[in-house]
């Protein structure tokens, strides 16, 4: 029998404070009913053994108190808001966790007295290392923000108060949005209009008393940035006039932007700066100033790659998986049904 | 190896729909077995002679649910010299068990239809 009163005890240990006792007695009368029925269909008492098999088949004391449980309070983030929760995670692994992965990477890969600094062992697989810190914190906030609404939800149930009036129109993932491109016209006249007339040329400005000088690269630079512009005016107004993406156009928008980060990407490699001079400062100090601009732009060219590349991807990527998928078609396919 | 797989995450399938299938059976089974008083160990054993084999794991804890929702009344009562705890179904376990034997047969013959109707199809 202490075998019997220890397996209580354990079972008793996981229950509510409130029921221990309830639910052990009615636990305790239940084996012992079983246990006499056993022992007069064999006509003896029980051995230890046969008791521990026979407790043992009734499962493992936290099994058995875990049942008691109150239903549908036993997840810490329930069936109901899991797709919500996971959908999150997605979102926060790719917008907060990829970017700062990439970052890190950069910085490992062109910053010499970053890379003296840290190593991939810290860093990356160490589990007290910022990594493990970003993905503990992260994900540990996502999941405690996710379990109360969990407990709320259970209580109140405000996910079912919903109207399916307030639920969004339905997204072509082909069409253009007009706005945007009414949008795209505006900035890139006013850039061509900013850029003819005020930039036309200059290789030398004068800004407040200072003189800046551009090598004659500045010359490339300058119609390399007029036709994309202008192709970007050519592409949008006919987005404008036709609001629906094929893959012609959409490469065709994958060249344009691929081509303004190249540009983008060139400007800080290019050492435009040729001279600068200021009546504050002395030659020596203007030429000093001019190196470290043009030092410091081109140390931040791996960061500005990888930002484009980041940048065009992402845009450019999405646009052709959305182009690819039929998600929009079981649904035409259901209106025209009707 | 692919296919013995495959065997088995069908022999899952099939586990998992199964006591997805009985779990609303036995809670009507345990409402209709409750129309006179029975402790947990009585009903399990009327229950196991009917063909429905349920643990304790499983009874015990639908009991407490049953009764917490005000379908069955329950009291501490002593017989053959032990406290037992005898469940019975309330008066609204009663109109509930009611409803849902209505809904079974519902439900009953309906299916029996889609598998009449389904069995001709494939004949």
């Amino acid at each position: 029998m202490e075998l019997i009163d220890r397996y209580l005890q354990a079972v008793k240990f996981w229950l509510p404070k409130g029921q221990q006792e309830d639910i052990a007695a009615e636990l305790l009368e239940d084996i012992q009913s079983q246990i006499e029925e056993k022992e007069s269909a064999l006509g003896r008492n029980l051995t230890e053994d046969e008791i521990a098999q026979a407790l043992k088949q009734r499962g493992r004391p936290l099994l058995v108190a875990s049942r008691y449980s109150p239903q549908g309070q036993q997840y810490v983030v329930g069936p109901l808001l899991f797709p919500a929760y996971r959908f999150v995670l997605k979102v926060v692994a790719l917008c907060y966790v990829m970017p700062w992965l990439l970052v890190w990477a950069g910085f490992i890969l062109f910053n010499p007295p970053f890379r003296s600094h840290h190593s991939i062992r810290y860093d990356l697989l160490s589990v007290g290392g910022p990594f493990w810190n970003t993905i503990f914190i992260v994900f540990g906030t996502v999941t405690a923000v996710f379990a109360v609404l969990e407990r709320m939800q259970s209580r109140t149930n405000f996910l079912e108060n919903w109207d399916p009036r307030k639920l969004r129109p339905v997204v072509d993932p082909r069409r253009i949005s007009r706005l945007s491109s009414v949008i795209e016209i505006g900035v890139n006249l006013t850039f061509i209009v900013w850029f003819t007339s005020g930039l036309w040329m200059r290789f030398i400005s004068e800004v407040s008393g200072a003189r800046i000088v551009l090598t004659g690269q500045w010359k490339v630079f300058f119609w390399v940035l007029l036709v994309i512009a202008s192709g970007n005016i050519i592409l949008s107004g006919t987005n404008l006039l036709r609001p629906y993406w094929t893959v012609v156009r959409a490469g065709l928008r994958l060249l344009a932007d691929a081509a303004d980060a190249w540009v983008f990407c060139w400007f800080f490699k290019a050492h435009l700066l040729a001279a600068i001079s200021s009546p504050h400062l002395s030659p020596a100090q203007a030429a000093a100033l001019r190196d470290l601009i043009n030092t410091n732009l081109e140390k931040a060219f791996p960061f500005a790659v990888l930002a484009c590349v980041l940048v065009v991807a992402l845009v450019n990527v999405g646009r052709f998986i959305r182009l690819r998928s039929n998600g929009a078609r079981p649904l035409q396919r259901w209106r025209r049904a009707w | 190896m692919a296919h013995s797989i495959k065997e088995e995450t069908g022999q899952d399938a099939f586990e998992n729909l199964r006591l997805e299938l009985r779990r609303g059976c036995l809670v009507l089974a345990v409402l209709a077995s409750l129309g006179e008083e029975q402790y947990g160990y009585t009903l399990r054993k009327i229950l196991t002679s009917h063909g429905i084999a349920i643990d304790e794991g499983t009874l015990y804890p639908l009991l407490r649910r049953l009764e917490s929702q005000g379908l069955l009344t329950s009291r501490w009562r002593e017989e053959e010299k032990r406290n037992k705890r005898f469940y019975q179904l309330s008066a609204e376990g009663k109109l509930v068990l009611k409803q849902l034997l209505s809904e079974w047969q519902g439900i009953h013959s309906s299916l029996d239809g889609i598998l009449k109707e389904a069995h001709c199809g494939t004949d």
